[in-house]
């Protein structure tokens, strides 16, 4: 009897407590559920309609919207042009991270004095903002009168070139993203037990393939959440073609153009289209990534 | 073999510092000398009227202003909703916790691209357009990576405190104000600065809502004062925009440097 009412009494509190959890973590559920799932839920609806926005009516159109995005003569050419610079954009996720394995290696193996004061250099532009970074860099690339060509002595069209702009935004968002991986490169590398590195100098092992064999499988960690944070980062993409880009064809990336058709021309349905594709992508690439990560992703 | 490593990182750590003192050299040239075909690192004249000019061409204030009406309404009650959510993650019992964690995290794979369009005309529909409101409101919902980092950091809190507190008779927002946020308030701290310059720094969002120079934040102005300025003829002007509106993150990103470098470092280990 006295066994029962104790019992009573504690599921009666663990029910108040689990009432009072819920009630905790609720206004970040509300808020994704209006801000996410229920926009992203309208985003897939109006890309089956054709949304006019004079008189406010909607027309369904199945997948007409999606097709037009491959073959329409208005829309195809800049959407696939779109989906090239994006993915050609991406080429800087990998350079930075060379670049920044490559510092931490410097920075490791040297025992480098001033290490905080090079890691907090080199993450700099990380913390600023990327419109005062992209105008002071369209000036550095300017085809007149930019640091680089009066540097160089040449005139080459950076900012014009429909090809040239993106080797422009590469170097430009590899030289800028290279100190995050460095920073995370160095913490990788100072979790590899000494001793690992010991043993292999017994085995007379060199310090070029102990660095192939022990350090970047170890670190294979950072280069996980590099790669899954640059890609998410790069499929959406947009201050590059809004301002250093300043809308020239050849900057324009995927979100750009669901932007232009979404925001500018009213052409939500097709936007919709565009953006529920760019999702499904993500989403995709993510969770494969992840799938993908315990054959190669070194776990404690 | 030290001094070529030493070279090395002073040259890289050249590169990053370069683009601000481009735009510091250059705010203080004469607007030809700044477009000049001859390669000048330094102003042959010092001229410093940009900077008591470029208040005058647009509202600067009036940004910062609205930059900082966004900041701090978001910010107080995002983080006590992400901070009171963490808790009830960390230490309190919930059915399906693991489930509610990994459905709010989902939304960082979801791009912005997709949820703005609807969102665009249900903030236009409620004359939200060209306010500071569809940039307030989704914040006071709180801070998804906020609330992540400060339950991996809560969870390493000792129970023990908090089974204290009740024997004491203290509910859970009790637990929550005088147990476990005097412990874990560097953490918060370390978060709020990430938000703040996240915010600060902010385009897209503020790109699309605000329309006019009166009701922009920072940095949609400045991309309009640089587009305005195309033709190049203000280039000085427009950098000592980009300066001024530079100088709050800079000084909180050199005085809070410790913070950054760790937290990366820990977001890469725990993933």
């Amino acid at each position: 009897m006295e066994i029962q009412k104790t019992l009573h009494k504690k599921s009666r509190m663990t029910r108040k407590e689990n009432l009072i959890a819920f009630l905790f973590i609720l206004p970040p559920i509300v808020g994704f559920c209006i801000f996410t799932i229920g926009a992203m839920a309208f985003s897939f609806v109006y890309s089956f309609q054709d949304y006019n926005l004079f008189d406010g009516t909607s027309q369904w159109l199945g997948l007409k919207n999606y097709v037009d995005l491959f073959t329409h003569i208005l829309y195809s050419k800049s959407f696939l042009n779109a989906i090239v610079n994006t993915l050609v954009m991406m080429l800087s996720i990998p350079l930075s991270m060379v670049l920044g394995l490559f510092l931490a290696g410097l920075l490791r193996m040297g025992n480098i004095k001033g290490s905080k004061v090079f890691q907090v250099l080199y993450y700099l532009p990380a913390v600023s903002s990327a419109v005062a970074l992209n105008i002071v860099w369209r000036y550095i690339f300017n085809n007149e009168f930019g640091i680089i060509n009066l540097a160089l002595g040449v005139r080459i069209p950076w900012l014009s070139d429909d090809v040239l702009i993106k080797v422009a935004i590469i170097i430009k968002n590899a030289l800028n993203g290279m100190g995050t991986a460095m920073i995370l490169y160095l913490a990788g590398m100072f979790n590899v037990p000494r001793d690992y590195y010991e043993a292999a100098d017994l085995d007379g092992a060199s310090k070029f393939k102990q660095f192939f064999t022990i350090t970047l499988p170890l670190i294979t960690p950072m280069t996980f959440y590099l790669l899954i944070t640059g890609l998410i980062g790069g499929f959406q993409s947009y201050a590059d073609s809004q301002v250093f880009g300043a809308g020239v064809q050849g900057s324009q990336t995927i979100v750009y153009f669901i932007w232009e058709r979404g925001i500018g021309q009213s052409r939500y349905g097709l936007a919709s289209a565009a953006s529920i594709l760019l999702s499904a992508v993500i989403m995709i690439i993510t969770l494969v990534q992840f799938k993908l990560s315990n054959k190669w992703v070194y776990e404690e | 073999m030290r001094t070529l490593i030493y070279i090395v990182l002073s040259a890289g750590a050249f590169v990053m510092v370069f683009t601000y003192l481009w735009m510091l050299l250059t705010s203080f040239k004469d607007d030809y000398e700044a477009i000049g075909l001859t390669l000048k690192l330094f102003p042959s004249k010092w001229i410093f009227d940009n900077y008591a000019k470029i208040w005058t061409v647009v509202p600067l204030l009036r940004g910062v202003l609205n930059t900082l009406i966004v900041e701090v309404s978001v910010i107080i009650v995002g983080t006590f909703v992400s901070t009171l959510a963490a808790f009830s993650f960390a230490k309190l019992k919930l059915p399906f916790k693991n489930f509610w964690l990994l459905f709010l995290m989902s939304g960082m794979m979801v791009p912005y691209a997709a949820l703005m369009m609807p969102q665009f005309r249900a903030f236009f529909a409620l004359g939200m357009f060209d306010t500071l409101w569809p940039l307030i409101l989704p914040g006071f919902f709180g801070n998804v990576s906020m609330l992540f980092f400060l339950v991996q950091y809560m969870k390493g809190i000792s129970n023990s405190f908090f089974e204290a507190a009740k024997i004491d008779g203290a509910g859970y927002m009790r637990q929550f104000i005088s147990v476990m946020l005097p412990m874990v308030k560097t953490a918060i701290a370390a978060q709020v600065i990430f938000w703040f310059i996240g915010i600060w720094n902010d385009y897209f969002a503020p790109a699309i809502y605000l329309k006019s120079y009166e009701n922009m934040t920072l940095q949609p102005m400045m991309a309009r004062i640089n587009s305005d300025n195309s033709s190049g003829t203000n280039l000085p002007l427009i950098m000592a925009g980009a300066v001024l509106s530079s100088i709050p993150m800079l000084t909180i990103y050199i005085a809070c440097q410790k913070y950054f470098i760790e937290s990366l470092a820990i977001s890469g280990v725990k993933g």
